[in-house]
């Protein structure tokens, strides 16, 4: 089914990250050499390198693409605990640049004290927004109130997640029928520690209330769910496309998979091995799911639940 | 060397033990230093200066050399340095320029031996040379540094570097009479102590202060330097010029750097500032540190490894006033919590996926990945079997592509680009729907397509009931673009519906269908057409595919005979199938219980028969012969919408949604059909479909859709008269102060439509440029433009 490619990235150091950009046609990847690279498609469909920089002054984790309503931006994170905004600027080429695009940096977000373990920018809706959490265990959520300053960001949030963070996602969903949503995992090794995901609610009423007396825009951020079920570090995790169930994989080499009930309840809806079969949800300790688990079909609806089907479901 | 032998002897005898610990201290340290018999250690700060015993479970205070009521500068310290043959002898560098030696011999409380106050400004540094009892070196802020004879009272002489400051002195372990120095201006210089006039080589190391240096413990001439640029370079200083071999990039200004004993390529870091941690580098991967430790809380001024033979003890002071014992095998490793592998879903079913090489040629281990080829060149260098050393880590990229026609994503841009929403009868735009999905290969939605048709273009009952109510709708909502559409769709609609009514008087229903799939090519044009007419339009029409329609449309015919009077009584529990049916049989199978579907429906889809296209027929003739009106299946169409979105599959519910209009649109709620409009024309962007996205935004009803393409568009304006851009809003131009929107031929204000040449700027009412137009084609202003008017 898959035609393998096989891509000489030249990198110096393991590759930490790749990603594809809104349309499929750029990829990124970054490394621990410092370094994050570009690479396009042709029309042969070869993966060229465009551009490669150094970005930071420790490994990069995580790189992620903007969407291209701001322009080809990119933002990378890494060890060095910062996390860097960068812009394509096309333009003059000289000779010894030639078919080698030029990445300014537009901004370092150097409110980490410790290694920024990812960064992701929130959905187009929401404006020019990213988010950033660390080994320290904070969230952060910058804005650019200007989208054709990508120069100035600023801190709107710093949340505390009490553990170390691995990782985070947006809640990609444009619907209007929830509020934007974050999630966030924690690599803390230790089995007993509590709330291994969580997943934040931007409160829109607080922020209406807010802005409109002029008042600072910041707003209400609630914790909407913990989850204190994964007994490992969590490594990623990954909103399905509307929004409504959310993945996260940990070291144990399980999937779970969370999602709300009707009364706004996040509950684990099923357990997915590595191999593939699914782990029984009632067995989940404190976790008492009868309906779940047991039947497959409904964890695969679950998984492609739109947001009518959360309604009705 | 007799004392040098009895230090290995010792360490053999009894290797050393102890845990990670630390103890507090008074003030913050700003530099410690090691006895040779790895048993104490001195930690020097601006007020502190005490020796501690290294126990095996803790720290024990064992002297404090600040004696003395009066709290002297002297006792400032900014290094300090236990000689590594005498364990009697130690140095101090002061911050206000004085080296001062102490001999923990002296019988009395104060240990203070020897003052030398030469240094005009603080001393940055110390050094006792290697293997030479008398022999000390200071370097200072001032610029020089001096060479000592403990004997002597005053220095021995002085070397000026010509430059602002020392940051660090340290004498060669390789040749007796050499010693390194390093300055605030980014050079490393070297130096022959029997030579104080000019310094034997000078190079520039960094950028910036080179704020340390360390030469290699093994005789190989290698020298490591940091400095504020966040380097560490390891040097041959054994070649003519010094040849930079490593350069580790650190995340902080690197304040110190020691290399690890019996490990020729580790050395460990502190930064003098932000970074609170001290890491241990391989220098062969420059990139990772092999270790960090991570137990102070503030800036780590002084490190030193605890035996000169053993590479698991590390001693750390800092800010933080805690003097800690570090073991190597309690860092934490960065490499370890590193993610070796990266992975994204691209658009286009391409997966992109970079893992740690070893991880994947363990997996597969037969193919000789691309980065492979490096290995060889870097082992050629011999290695130390005393040290295990992975090779440099890299990883492999590979990027999978969709096979064509296999899952990728080209049915969906396809799809989008040749689905018709609008300008054709609703029965024309159901065909060619189906057509395109069943030449795409998606059978289930071509059958949809038909079905959507039989539901809703059912000749005779059409026309009346459905056409009032779409304009009912349509006025209530008040889009008029929306409604001009609906009109002229039902208008088309009525025409060859009334005119399929007439041929039904005379032809059976079986040629009806044949006829309402034939007007998909013979359009307008052919209004006339009788029942008689019909085959030999359909012959015309030498699209392939519609001879599948005919072979699909065949066996229905043949069935259509033998049950034709049965099936009216069927009709209501028929219904359910209906429901059911469009999605698909295939689908149900594996996806037996959607959320939607209630335990008695999921029953009778699972009764219901497998065979689409006998489904079908029963269901045409249900309609045909009941004459249910089409509201009657609305809530059906819904649910079957909804279960193609679910499924993933928003395009199909959006182009239903459209086509339909308001048939459907009133039973499925605003918001979740604005969520579907803006997750279609998202996907629709993503592949760059910019017309069929806007074709979208335009045939939505939505308001929040319909009003996207409306958003961030500008229009530039020139003043009609000086020919400037106008920038303020209005009329009025801001240069010339005169109204820009006088028409052009009557000379009036013009309120309304205006109209102009986007090439001279001038315009007027469209009327007056229309008739003007007529006989002219220059500007009616006389401006001797040829105007030209899109």
């Amino acid at each position: 089914m898959f035609v393998a490619r096989s891509i000489a990235a030249d990198h110096k150091d393991l590759i930490h990250d790749v990603s594809f950009d809104f349309h499929g046609r750029r990829m990124a990847t970054c490394s621990s050499d410092q370094s994050v690279k570009v690479w396009d498609k042709s029309e042969s469909g070869d993966w060229h390198c465009t551009a490669s920089w150094k970005t930071h002054s420790g490994s990069v984790w995580r790189v992620t693409w903007a969407h291209p309503e701001f322009g080809q931006v990119l933002a990378s994170c890494s060890f060095d605990r910062t996390a860097a905004v960068w812009e394509e600027i096309v333009g003059e080429s000289n000779d010894k640049l030639r078919g080698q695009s030029h990445w300014v940096k537009r901004t370092t977000l150097v409110d980490s004290r410790t290694s920024v373990t990812d960064v992701k920018f929130a959905p187009k809706h929401m404006g020019l927004m990213l988010a950033t959490c660390s080994a320290d265990g904070i969230v952060r959520i910058y804005e650019a109130p200007d989208v054709m300053n990508l120069s100035q960001w600023s801190l709107q949030h710093e949340i505390s997640c009490k553990l170390s963070c691995s990782c985070i996602s947006w809640n990609p969903s444009s619907s209007r029928a929830h509020s934007p949503m974050i999630a966030v995992g924690s690599d803390d090794s230790s089995p007993n520690a509590m709330a291994k995901v969580q997943i934040f609610e931007y409160n829109e009423n607080t922020r209406k209330e807010l802005t409109s007396s002029g008042g600072p825009t910041k707003f209400e951020i609630h914790i909407v769910a913990q989850f204190d079920n994964h007994n490992s570090q969590v490594w990623r995790v990954s909103w399905n496309i509307t929004g409504t169930v959310l993945a996260s994989s940990g070291d144990d080499g399980c999937v779970r998979l969370w999602k709300a009930n009707y009364m706004d309840n996040w509950k684990c809806t099923g357990i997915l091995k590595g191999n593939g079969s699914p782990v029984s949800g009632s067995a989940q300790q404190g976790n008492p799911s009868p309906s779940l688990g047991s039947n497959i079909p409904n964890l695969q609806s679950s998984l492609n639940g739109s947001s009518a089907g959360r309604k009705h479901s | 060397m007799e004392k040098m032998s009895r230090v290995t002897t010792a360490l053999s005898s009894s290797a050393l033990t102890g845990h990670t610990m630390h103890c507090h201290l008074d003030a913050p340290a700003n530099a410690i230093s090691v006895c040779r018999d790895a048993a104490q250690v001195v930690v020097a700060g601006r007020s502190i200066f005490k020796i501690y015993a290294i126990e095996e479970e803790q720290f024990v205070e064992k002297l404090n050399l600040r004696v003395g009521r009066k709290p002297s500068l002297n006792l400032s310290c900014a290094d300090v340095v236990w000689h590594q043959m005498d364990e009697n002898l130690l140095a101090t560098a002061a911050t206000n320029g004085v080296v001062v030696t102490w001999n923990l011999g002296r019988p009395s409380r104060n240990k203070q031996d020897q003052l030398f106050t030469e240094h005009k400004r603080t001393v940055n540094k110390v050094c006792f040379h290697p293997s030479e009892a008398h022999v000390l070196l200071s370097g200072s802020q001032d610029g020089f540094m001096k060479c000592f004879d403990l004997r002597k009272k005053d220095s021995v002489s002085t070397f000026s570097g010509q430059s602002e400051s020392v940051r660090d002195v340290q004498f060669s372990i390789r040749d007796y009479f050499t010693f390194a120095s390093t300055f605030e201006n980014g050079n490393v210089q070297l130096w022959d102590i029997r030579r104080p006039d000019r310094c034997e080589r000078m190079f520039t190391a960094h950028n910036g202060p080179v704020f340390c240096c360390d030469w290699h413990p093994e005789d190989r001439g290698w020298l490591a330097t940091g400095g504020r640029d966040k380097m560490v370079k390891v040097w041959d200083m054994t070649t003519q010029r010094a040849k930079e071999v490593h350069c580790v990039q650190t995340i902080a200004s690197v304040a110190r750097v020691k290399w690890r004993p019996e490990c020729r390529h580790h050395l460990a870091t502190c930064s003098m500032m932000v970074d609170h941690n001290i890491y241990v580098w391989d220098v062969r991967r420059p990139f990772v540190p092999a270790a960090m430790f991570e137990e102070h809380r503030d800036v780590t001024t002084g490190i030193a490894w605890r035996h000169p033979h053993d590479p698991s003890f590390l001693l750390s002071g800092s800010k933080d006033s805690t003097l800690c014992q570090h073991l190597f095998r309690d860092a934490s490793q960065p490499v370890e919590r590193a993610n070796p592998e990266g992975l994204c879903y691209g658009l286009f079913g391409d997966l992109a996926f970079a893992a740690k090489e070893s991880l994947v040629a363990a997996e597969s281990g037969r193919k000789p990945c691309a980065g492979d080829r490096r290995h060889p060149i870097f082992f050629k260098r011999k290695l130390d079997p005393a040290e295990p050393f992975a090779g440099l880590a890299s990883s492999a990229l590979s990027v999978f592509e969709m096979e064509p026609g296999s899952g990728s994503m080209s049915w969906f841009v396809d799809t989008a680009e040749r689905y018709a929403l609008a300008g054709r009868p609703l029965a024309e735009l159901c065909d060619h729907n189906s057509k395109v999905a069943r030449e795409l290969g998606r059978n289930q939605v071509a059958q949809t397509w038909t079905m959507l048709r039989i539901i809703y273009c059912s000749p005779g009952l059409v026309p009346t009931a459905n056409l009032n109510h779409s304009v009912g709708k349509g006025s209530s909502c008040g889009l008029p673009l929306m409604n001009s559409f609906n009109l002229k769709d039902m208008a088309q609609g009525l025409g060859s519906e009334t005119r399929l009514d007439r041929s039904k008087g005379d032809t059976r229903s079986d040629t009806v269908l044949l006829d309402s799939s034939a007007t998909l090519i013979t359009n307008e044009d052919n209004e006339e057409t009788e029942g008689s007419d019909v085959p030999a339009d359909y012959l015309l029409g030498d699209v392939e595919g519609e001879e599948d329609e005919l072979y699909l449309l065949d066996p229905d015919h043949a069935h259509t005979e033998e049950p034709e009077y049965v099936l009216p009584q069927e009709a209501f529990p028929l219904r359910h199938e209906i429901v059911d049916t469009p999605p698909g049989p295939e689908n149900l199978q594996d996806k037996a219980d959607s959320p939607h579907v209630s335990g008695s429906e999921a029953d009778v889809a699972s009764l219901a028969p497998m065979d689409s296209s006998f489904s079908l027929v029963s269901v045409s003739h249900a309609l045909y012969d009941s004459r249910l009106p089409p509201d009657f299946f609305s809530a059906l169409v819904c649910d079957m919408l909804r279960f193609y979105a679910e499924q993933g599959d928003v395009q199909m519910a959006v182009s239903v949604l459209i086509v339909l209009g308001e048939r459907v649109r009133k039973d499925i709620d605003e918001q979740t059909q604005e969520h579907w409009y803006a997750s279609y024309i998202d996907l629709l962007q993503r592949f760059c479909l910019w017309n069929v996205s806007n074709q979208v935004v335009k045939l939505s009803t939505s308001r929040a859709i319909s009003c996207l393409n409306q958003a961030s568009t500008t229009l530039h304006v020139n003043c009609s008269h000086c020919k400037r851009p106008m920038s303020s809003r209005g009329w009025v131009c801001d240069r010339c102060h005169r109204c820009a929107s006088m028409c052009a031929v009557c000379h009036h204000v013009v309120k309304g439509l205006f109209v102009w040449c986007q090439g001279c700027s001038h315009g007027g009412h469209l009327q007056h440029i229309m008739k003007w137009l007529e006989g002219s084609s220059h500007c009616p202003a006389g401006c001797g433009h040829l105007c030209e008017y899109s």
